[in-house]
C-alpha cells in the first residue's frame, strides 16, 4: 500500500479554483509538496487525506478511492497543521486513544512515543507542551498503526532547529523503510535537506515534479548563471562574452568572481575549460549558482 | 547586525547622501481623551453595525425596527382613533419588549468585547496611552449609549405621535421623562450585565448563548416563583422575588419612583421602602459590574 | 455501533471543568427554589406541577441539552481536534451514535435527576408529580441531545441557534401559534408525563401516540442525518 495517485484533480470553492488539475503520483520515498502560501498545497493534502472530495478526478490509494472510505485509514497516518488536540489528555492518553480507536493497544502506543522521543513528557498535560512536543506527540499519533502513507501538512512549523534535525531524521527513516512519506512546506531549505523527489505547486497548477537538479536542467528557457573564480578574471570574461552561448558576463568585485549567465548550457561546458586552456587561465571555481532550490524555485513561480 | 556607513564627505564638499527612510512624526499628538472617546465611538456605531460589514448590521438595525414599529403603529392607532391616552405608558414599552432587548444586548455585548479577546489584541490598546480604566469605560458607555438608542427611540416616537393627536402636554411630558429615566437605568444594568458575561469568554457563540441564558432563565425563574406566590397568597413576597431578575429590576424602580404600574402578578409594586432596596440594588450591580470588568482587563491580554 | 474510546474522549470533553460547573449551576438552581417555595410555601401539588413543567421542563433540561448536545462535537469540530477521529477507521455513523448516548446520558443525570429530587422536595410525588416529570425529562433529554447534537455537526453557530429554539420559540411562538405547539419537543414529553401522572395536572396539547411518533421520529432522523453529515465533513483550515 504504498502509491497514491492523483487522477486530474480540481477543487473549486464557488469561483475560487484552489486546485487546477493536478496528476500526480506519489510512491515510497520522501516527497517535499512545496509551493508558495496560498497555492493550494493544504486543499490537496486534505484531498490526499480523504477529508475534502475534489470537484473533479480522484484519489486513490493502490486503487482504492480515499474519499468516503474509512476503512483506507488502516494504511494513512495523517500530521495535521491546526494545534488543536484534546488538550485535556496527558500525552500518553492521547497516543493510546490513537492507538484505540485503531484496534490497537498500550504497545502500539508506547512503541510510538519511543520513536518520537516523548518518553519524558508522556504523562503531562497537552496544554502544558511547546509547539515541538505537541508536534512530535501528532506524529507519534500517526504513527501507532504503522501506516504505510503518511502525510504531514507543514510539519516544521514553529519547531526550533533541534527538533526540526530529529523531526528530519525520523522521515528519512521512514522513507527509507520504505513507506511513502509526504510533506508540505514553503520553506526551501527544508524541502531541500529531506526530500528526495519534490512536487511544486503553483496557484493551484502542478508547476514541476522530480529532483529540483534536474528540474533546473529542463528549464531551457531561462539563462544558467555560474560562479567562475580564475587567476584572471577580466581576460577570461572578454574571451567568453565574444562567444554566442553566454548572454551576459558581470565583474563581481565584492566576490572577487564572475557571474556569467549562460544561454546555451551544452555549448557552454564545452566552451569554458577550452577558453581557459587557450589563454593560459587557471580556474579557480565552477560552480552553479542557479542550481539551488530557491532559484528553480522562483523561475517556477515567476512563470 | 551589519550596518553601512556612506563613506564620510570631505569637509565643504557638496556631496552627499540624504537620509530619506525613516521620518519620523512631528505633528499633533491628541492623547488619552481622544483616545479613549474614539474608542467609545467605534464601539458604539460597531453595536449599530456602522463601519463594519453588511451582514452584521442585519440583526441589530432588524431589533431597532422591531423596538419602533409598534410604537409607530400605536401612534398611528391613536391619532386615528383619537384616543385620550396612548394604549402602553411610556414605562410599560420596554418591559413589553423585553424579549428584543435581550436579543440585542447578548448579540451586541460579545460583538464589543469577544473579539479583541479572541484575536488578542487587547495588548494593542494597553500598549497605547489609554488605560484599563479608559477601556472599560469606552466600551460600557458605548454599549449603554447604543441601548439608550435602543429603548429611547420608541419612546421618542410615542411622545411625538402624542403630541400630534394633541394629547395633553404636560402629562405626556412628564411620562415621557419617566420612561427616559427608566430606559436610562435599564440600559446601564443591562449593558452592564452583558459586557461582564461576554468578557470572560473569547469566543462569540458562547458570549451569545451565556447571555440569552442568564437573562432568560433568571427572569423565567422570578416570574414562575411570583406567579406561585401569587396563587399561594403571599403576595407579599412578590416585590422581593422580584430583585432576582434584571427587567423585573427596573419594572420595581420604576414602579416605585416613576409611577408606573408594575408588571406583576396582582399588580402590587414595591413599597417606598422597598422600592429604595431595588434602586440600590441596581445602582449596586452596575458599580459592580464596572468593577468587574475593571479586574478581568487588569488580568487579560497578558 | 458504540466504540468506547470515542466515548471516553467525549464524557472527558463535556465534563471538563468549566462545563461541568455551567452544568451543575442550573439543577441546583432549580433544587434550591424548590427548597425555599417548600419552606414558604408548603406542599402543594399545583405549586409542584408548575415549578417543575415551567422552569425545569421548559427551562432547565432544554438548556441543559443545548450544552451537552452541542458540547458533544461543536468545540471539537470548531478547533479542528476532530481530524483525530475521522482519520480513523471508524464509520461515522458509529461516531454519532457514541457522541448521543453520551449526550443523552449526561442530560439526563443533569436534568432528569434534579426534576425528581425537586419533585420530592415539592411535594414529595403527590398524584405522580415528580416521577411524571421525571419522565418527561428523561424522554426529552433523548429528542433534545439528539437534535442540537445534530445542530452541533452541521452549523458552527449550534449553541446560539440551539438556545434561540430551546428557549425562544418553545416559549415564545408555543404560546402564540397553537399550531407551533405540535411542533415542540415540550409538548411531546408532556404527554408521555401526563399518561404517567393521569389527572388533569399534567396536561399537553398532543395526544401520545403522536408525541411517541415524533420524539421517536425526530431522534432517529437526526442521528441518522448527523451520520451523514460527518461522512462528508469539511475540515476548514485556519481562519
Amino acid at each position: 500500500m504504498t502509491t497514491l495517485q492523483i487522477d486530474h484533480v480540481s477543487r473549486w470553492f464557488g469561483n475560487v479554483v484552489a486546485v487546477n488539475d493536478i496528476t500526480m503520483t506519489i510512491g515510497p520515498g520522501v516527497t517535499g509538496l512545496l509551493g508558495p502560501n496560498g497555492a493550494g498545497k493544504s486543499t490537496l493534502i486534505n484531498m490526499m487525506a480523504g477529508f475534502l472530495a475534489p470537484s473533479t478526478g480522484t484519489v486513490t490509494l493502490d486503487g482504492q478511492q480515499v474519499w468516503r472510505n474509512e476503512a483506507i485509514y488502516k494504511h494513512i497516518g495523517i500530521v495535521p497543521e491546526r494545534e488543536a488536540m484534546y488538550d485535556f489528555l496527558t500525552g500518553r492518553e492521547f497516543v493510546v486513544a490513537n492507538a484505540e480507536l485503531h484496534g490497537l493497544g498500550d504497545k502500539a502506543a508506547q512503541r510510538a512515543l519511543a520513536t518520537v522521543e516523548m518518553e519524558y513528557a508522556q504523562d503531562r498535560k497537552i496544554s502544558t507542551y511547546s509547539k515541538g512536543m505537541r508536534q512530535r506527540v501528532k506524529m507519534a499519533s500517526a504513527l501507532v498503526h504503522d501506516p504505510s502513507l503518511l502525510l504531514l501538512d507543514e510539519p516544521f512549523n514553529g519547531m526550533d532547529p533541534r527538533q526540526r534535525m530529529q523531526l528530519m531524521d525520523l522521515l528519512r527513516r521512514m522513507g527509507n523503510e520504505g513507506r511513502t512519506v509526504l510533506f508540505s512546506s514553503h520553506i526551501l531549505e527544508e524541502v531541500e535537506q529531506l526530500a528526495w523527489h519534490i512536487e511544486v505547486v503553483v496557484a493551484g497548477r502542478h508547476a514541476a515534479s522530480g529532483d529540483f537538479r534536474k528540474i533546473r536542467r529542463l528549464m531551457t528557457d531561462r539563462p544558467h548563471r555560474y560562479l567562475v573564480r580564475s587567476s584572471d578574471d577580466r581576460a577570461l570574461a572578454a574571451a567568453l562574452i565574444a562567444d554566442p552561448s553566454t548572454s551576459g558576463i558581470e565583474v563581481d568585485l565584492a566576490e572577487g568572481a564572475l557571474r556569467i549567465q549562460a544561454v546555451d548550457f551544452g555549448r557552454f561546458t564545452a566552451l569554458l575549460p577550452r577558453v581557459a586552456r587557450d589563454h593560459g587561465i587557471r580556474l579557480l571555481t565552477v560552480s552553479p549558482s542557479d542550481e539551488s532550490l530557491e532559484s528553480v524555485f522562483s523561475y517556477l513561480v515567476a512563470a | 547586525m551589519a550596518v553601512e556607513h556612506p563613506p564620510a564627505a570631505a569637509p565643504g564638499d557638496q556631496t552627499r547622501i540624504h537620509n530619506i527612510g525613516y521620518r519620523s512624526y512631528d505633528g499633533p499628538r491628541l492623547g488619552r481623551s481622544y483616545a479613549t472617546r474614539s474608542l467609545y465611538s467605534q464601539s458604539l456605531r460597531g453595536a449599530y453595525g456602522l463601519g463594519r460589514s453588511i451582514k452584521s448590521k442585519v440583526l441589530p438595525m432588524l431589533l431597532f425596527a422591531v423596538m419602533c414599529v409598534p410604537a409607530a403603529i400605536m401612534v398611528a392607532v391613536a391619532v386615528a382613533t383619537k384616543a385620550h391616552a396612548l394604549p402602553v405608558a411610556y414605562t410599560r414599552y420596554a418591559i413589553i419588549m423585553q424579549s428584543v432587548i435581550c436579543l440585542y444586548v447578548a448579540s451586541q455585548a460579545p460583538q464589543s468585547v469577544s473579539r479583541d479577546l479572541r484575536f488578542k489584541t487587547v495588548p494593542l490598546y494597553f500598549s497605547r496611552p489609554i488605560e484599563t480604566a479608559d477601556y472599560v469605560r469606552a466600551k460600557y458607555a458605548a454599549l449603554a449609549s447604543a441601548m439608550f438608542i435602543l429603548t429611547a427611540a420608541p419612546l421618542v416616537v410615542l411622545y411625538v405621535g402624542a403630541l400630534l393627536a394633541k394629547l395633553d402636554f404636560a402629562d405626556q411630558t412628564k411620562g415621557f421623562a419617566e420612561g427616559l429615566v427608566s430606559v436610562a437605568l435599564l440600559s446601564l444594568l443591562f449593558a452592564g450585565i452583558g459586557l461582564v458575561i461576554a468578557s470572560v469568554t473569547p469566543r462569540r457563540g458562547f458570549g451569545i448563548a451565556a447571555v440569552i441564558a442568564v437573562l432568560i432563565v433568571s427572569y423565567g425563574a422570578v416570574s414562575t416563583l411570583q406567579a406561585i406566590a401569587y396563587n399561594q397568597g403571599s403576595t407579599s413576597a412578590i416585590p422581593w422575588i422580584g430583585l432576582f431578575s434584571p427587567v423585573t429590576l427596573i419594572d420595581g424602580v420604576q414602579s416605585a419612583f416613576l409611577g408606573a404600574t408594575p408588571a406583576l402578578p396582582g399588580g402590587h409594586g414595591p413599597s417606598t421602602g422597598q422600592g429604595v432596596v431595588y434602586v440600590l440594588l441596581t445602582l449596586g450591580l452596575i458599580a459592580a459590574a464596572y468593577g468587574l470588568l475593571l479586574r478581568r482587563y487588569k488580568k487579560v491580554g497578558l | 455501533m458504540y466504540d468506547p474510546t470515542v466515548a471516553r474522549l467525549t464524557y472527558r470533553a463535556l465534563l471538563g471543568r468549566r462545563r461541568a460547573l455551567i452544568l451543575g449551576a442550573l439543577p441546583l438552581l432549580l433544587i434550591a427554589i424548590s427548597v425555599v417555595v417548600r419552606a414558604l410555601a408548603g406542599a402543594d401539588d399545583q405549586t409542584a406541577s408548575d415549578l417543575l413543567g415551567k422552569l425545569a421542563l421548559a427551562t432547565m433540561v432544554p438548556l441543559i441539552g443545548v450544552i451537552a448536545g452541542t458540547g458533544a462535537i461543536g468545540p471539537e469540530i470548531d478547533d479542528g481536534s476532530v481530524v483525530y477521529l475521522l482519520s480513523k477507521p471508524l464509520k461515522r455513523p458509529t461516531i454519532i451514535f457514541t457522541k448521543l448516548i453520551v449526550a443523552v446520558a449526561v442530560t439526563m443525570v443533569f436534568s432528569a435527576l434534579p426534576t425528581l429530587i425537586a419533585g420530592f422536595i415539592l411535594n414529595g410525588n403527590g398524584q405522580q408529580i415528580a416521577v411524571a416529570y421525571t419522565v418527561a425529562a428523561l424522554v426529552s433529554s433523548i429528542a433534545y441531545a439528539a437534535l442540537f447534537l445534530l445542530l452541533g455537526t452541521v452549523s458552527r453557530h449550534a449553541v446560539v441557534f440551539g438556545l434561540v429554539y430551546a428557549l425562544v420559540w418553545e416559549a415564545l411562538f408555543g404560546s402564540l401559534v397553537p399550531g407551533a405547539r405540535t411542533l415542540s419537543v415540550q409538548q411531546w414529553s408532556l404527554a408521555v408525563a401526563h399518561k404517567v401522572a393521569g389527572g388533569d395536572l399534567v396536561t399537553s396539547d398532543v395526544g401520545l401516540t403522536t408525541a411517541t411518533v415524533f420524539l421517536v421520529a425526530v431522534t432517529v432522523l437526526a442521528t441518522w442525518y448527523a451520520g451523514q453529515k460527518l461522512r462528508t465533513l469539511t475540515l476548514a483550515g485556519e481562519e
